[in-house]
């Protein structure tokens, strides 16, 4: 569940190091990726594509693995059979997503263990939205249909770009998602035309999550640098502008038609442009949130490391001396 | 629901999903905490599965009257529950967990083996649908056993301390009822005593096969209690937090 | 201790403000597995991922759960990554056999005989091993089992291959590993995963609720906030 890939470092000409390429393997890996082939992981790449796409895959994957734990809030008291093998069939997806999405960043040269100890020491990044909480079972309804939704846009978008590995996973994770999507929908929709407790409930999460939901796709591109190499490189697919307004022409629709409201007074579409308008979320908060003070932060990471540090012991019995780590190949 | 049931295969399959609900639920706490994120993985289906068999159980008991398997699972306290208080524990460190559901898992391995010939035909079937499912959690728990169990000095002690631990619980698995006699006179169930020698030569033929040593098992008191409505402190407290949203409204549809 | 609106995490006990973790001197990094899947009986094996594990019966556990539990499966294959050689990739037009180095024709193997018992017998005991040989036939796809030949080396199985499956176009990458170094389902386990498709409530499918929602706009319910 990964939304924004708004925190790529921003290459202008100085910095790109592409003077420092072979002018030719260059030319031969953009004349691949502009025919539409694939790039794997033993082909030629300039350092930043690989620098990029890395770090991308990467706080994907950690956005899966902490993505897990807003919705694993309820894992234990979800009501009934139904939603709790889903709840947990859902979550364990989550973990699985974060497994497939290590492993295609591992064949771009880093190792998982490296991965999940600069997430516990807090050098990585992932989705914004996991800082948040899910004080009821609603909000961890609301994460399912919506953020699943949101993620699902832009897990499309990028299952086009030019790197193998990250394609393979995506396809797979796409196909899992379809289910998240409609239990989520499901979930929504039953306390939505439920009880009046069971609306309220939704509604007030509703009214929770959706400033959060608004930054899920990253700032505005006109407040971001332009990264067009990234583009060319097809690392970023879609702008983050766009993203947002196909999940709002997707989304709120199905929101308004079963009775709830959102609470953004400036939310419309220009029927003309047809681009929806709305409120400017606040990107300072969203900041201060990202960089670590956001109500979940600590708690997130300790919970990561708490399950490193449990599992320690197991991992260690099981290492053999002789046992030696190769990339995976694909 | 009484405690105990005329009928003995009402007794028979509450015993069978109110231990598959609550171990699943307890199982299913390890999600996203897990020591290996494919072992995550592996431990939640497993879990998954356990709710699985519970609901198909208890939809046999609602076909024979019960109420509907959300009601019952969602609104009993702990005295009403069947299970025995193996699966109520908290689910402490994986070497516990895992030891745990090894030995629980090879007895419904072989409980439901036998359960593929009752002469009670739903729950035949059901016996042999599921078999699948539970040679892979039988295989998953045999080579947990085994790795852990031959490995660092650290991991086979912490097996060890664990299975001297969870041993007299596990036996509480075949605490009979009053039913017994019934469930066995009428083909519906071999009994708990041929399960539990079976089980023996089961558990102690992949133990034999690692550095742990099995404890003498008629030294051990059996701990019982479960299956006739006497829990551990554990499970009141588990069964509030299950039912914490079912109960904000029973007739909810969620 | 950190307060947790996860039950789980309360009795976990998170400290406030632990410690930043030291950076592990040696990382604790398994081995790593290659997982090969069968979708349904008598189709190719495909490619699906790569598991991490201690060994192969682990790797096995593993693969099962990540790379056949939502989807029908009549059969895994794990083989470790190391135990896999691989050609260069070439384009999404090209064979990736043309990157292999040009044997004199003398030297060139010809497909081998496949019921010549007697042969067969001679060439294992010369050392000669079973191989199976894996297509990638456009990048971005996922590598499919091809077939097995007999050979001395990886090296001599790709040139074999090549003998046997170089037709093929196009072939944008070989994979050739030592069938020995596969742990492999049994066909009589094939009943772990018989009730997969029967989990309904992991399958998108089975949530359906247009009629809700018809029923609920009907009933003017969703007005009153309107």
């Amino acid at each position: 569940m990964y939304g924004s890939a708004s925190t790529h470092d921003q290459p202008t000409t100085a910095t790109t190091g592409l003077e420092n390429e072979d002018p030719i393997l260059l030319a031969e890996f953009e004349a691949r990726i502009a025919r539409g082939e694939k790039i794997e992981p033993s082909d030629w790449m300039p350092a930043l594509y690989r620098k990029q796409l890395t770090r991308m895959i990467e706080q994907h994957a950690h956005s899966e693995i902490i993505g897990s734990l807003p919705e694993g809030t309820w894992i234990t008291r979800a009501p009934g059979f139904r939603r709790k093998m889903a709840q947990m069939a859902k979550v364990q997806d989550e973990v699985g997503h974060a497994q497939l999405l290590y492993s295609a960043a591992e064949t771009l040269g880093k190792t998982r263990e490296q991965m999940l100890i600069d997430l516990i020491n807090g050098k990585s990044k992932y989705s914004n939205v996991f800082n948040y909480p899910t004080p009821t079972w609603a909000d961890s309804n609301v994460i399912s249909w919506l953020i699943d939704a949101g993620a699902i846009v832009n897990q499309l978008a990028n299952a086009k770009g030019s790197y193998g590995p990250y394609c393979r996973a995506l396809d797979r994770i796409c196909a899992e998602e379809a289910f998240h999507l409609k239990y989520g929908h499901d979930a929504v929709v039953h306390l939505a035309t439920g009880t009046p407790i069971q609306r309220k409930m939704i509604q007030e999460a509703l009214n929770r999550w959706w400033p959060a939901i608004m930054t899920f796709f990253g700032p505005s591109d006109k407040m971001s640098v332009h990264t067009e190499i990234l583009m060319r490189w097809k690392v970023k697919m879609a702008s983050n502008d766009e993203c947002r307004n196909q999940f709002l022409d997707m989304y709120v629709p199905k929101i308004w038609e079963i009775g709830l409201t959102l609470p953004d007074p400036n939310l419309r579409k220009n029927e003309e442009t047809g681009q929806w308008e709305f409120t400017e979320p606040d990107w300072e908060d969203f900041k201060r949130v990202i960089n670590g003070d956001g109500p979940c932060n600590a708690e997130r990471i300790a919970v990561r490391r708490a399950a490193e540090e449990n599992g320690a012991w197991v991992r260690r019995a099981l290492l053999t001396p002789k046992m030696q780590y190769v990339r995976p190949l694909a | 629901m009484p405690l105990t049931s005329q009928d003995p295969r009402i007794d028979l399959m509450y015993r069978l999903a109110d231990d598959q609900l609550i171990l699943g639920h307890r199982n299913s706490e390890w999600n996203g905490l897990g020591p290996i994120l494919e072992e995550d993985i592996a431990f939640s289906s497993m879990a998954q599965d356990k709710l699985g068999h519970s609901l198909q159980m208890y939809s046999m008991l609602h076909a024979l009257g019960e109420a509907e398997p959300d009601t019952v699972a969602f609104t009993r306290n702990a005295p009403q529950f069947h299970c025995c208080q193996l699966v109520e524990l908290p689910i402490g460190e994986y070497d516990f967990s895992l030891t745990r559901h090894f030995l629980f898992d090879h007895a419904e391995l072989l409980r439901f083996e036998a359960l593929a010939s009752s002469s009670y035909e739903p729950l035949a079937q059901v016996a042999r649908k599921l078999r699948g499912e539970l040679k892979y959690h039988a295989l998953h728990a045999n080579t947990w056993m085994k790795r852990l169990g031959t490995a660092t000095e650290e991991a086979i002690e912490r097996m060890q301390h664990s299975l001297n631990f969870t041993l007299p619980y596990a036996l509480g698995i075949f605490e009979k009822t009053d039913a017994e006699p019934e469930i066995i006179s009428s083909g519906l169930f071999v009994g708990e005593d041929e399960l539990k020698s079976r089980w023996l030569e089961s558990i102690t033929k992949v133990l034999a096969q690692t550095a742990l040593e099995m404890p003498e098992v008629t030294t051990l008191t059996p701990v019982f209690g479960g299956r006739h409505g006497q829990h551990t402190e554990f499970l009141q407290p588990l069964l509030d937090e299950m039912a914490e949203v079912f109960r904000l409204d029973p007739t909810a549809d969620w | 201790m950190i307060h947790s609106l996860d039950p789980r995490m309360n009795r976990l006990g998170l400290p406030d403000a632990p410690a930043t973790a030291a950076a592990k001197e040696a990382l604790d990094q398994f081995g790593t597995y290659e997982v090969f899947h069968q979708k349904k009986e008598g189709t190719p094996y495909v490619y699906v991922g790569p598991v991490h594990a201690p060994s192969a019966d682990v790797a096995f556990l593993f693969a099962k759960e990540q790379y056949s539990r939502r989807f029908a499966c009549t059969g895994l294959w794990v083989v470790p990554t190391s135990a896999i050689t691989v050609t260069a990739y070439v384009g999404d037009q090209e064979s990736a056999y043309d990157t292999l180095p040009l044997l004199p024709t003398s030297q060139a193997p010809t497909p081998p005989p496949i019921d010549d018992t007697a042969e067969e017998e001679a060439a294992y005991a010369a050392g000669e091993e079973d191989y199976d040989v894996f297509h990638l036939k456009k990048r971005g796809k996922a590598h499919q089992h091809v077939g097995k030949v007999r050979a001395s080396s990886p090296a001599d199985a790709l040139q074999v291959a090549k003998a046997v499956f170089g037709e093929q176009r196009p072939v944008v990458n070989v994979w050739v590993a030592r069938s020995a170094d596969f742990l492999r389902s049994d066909d009589e386990d094939r009943d772990i995963w018989a009730t997969t498709p029967e989990k309904k409530y992991r399958d998108a499918i089975s949530y359906k609720v247009q009629d809700r929602i018809e029923k609920f706009k009907q009933e003017g319910l969703g007005q009153t906030e309107a």
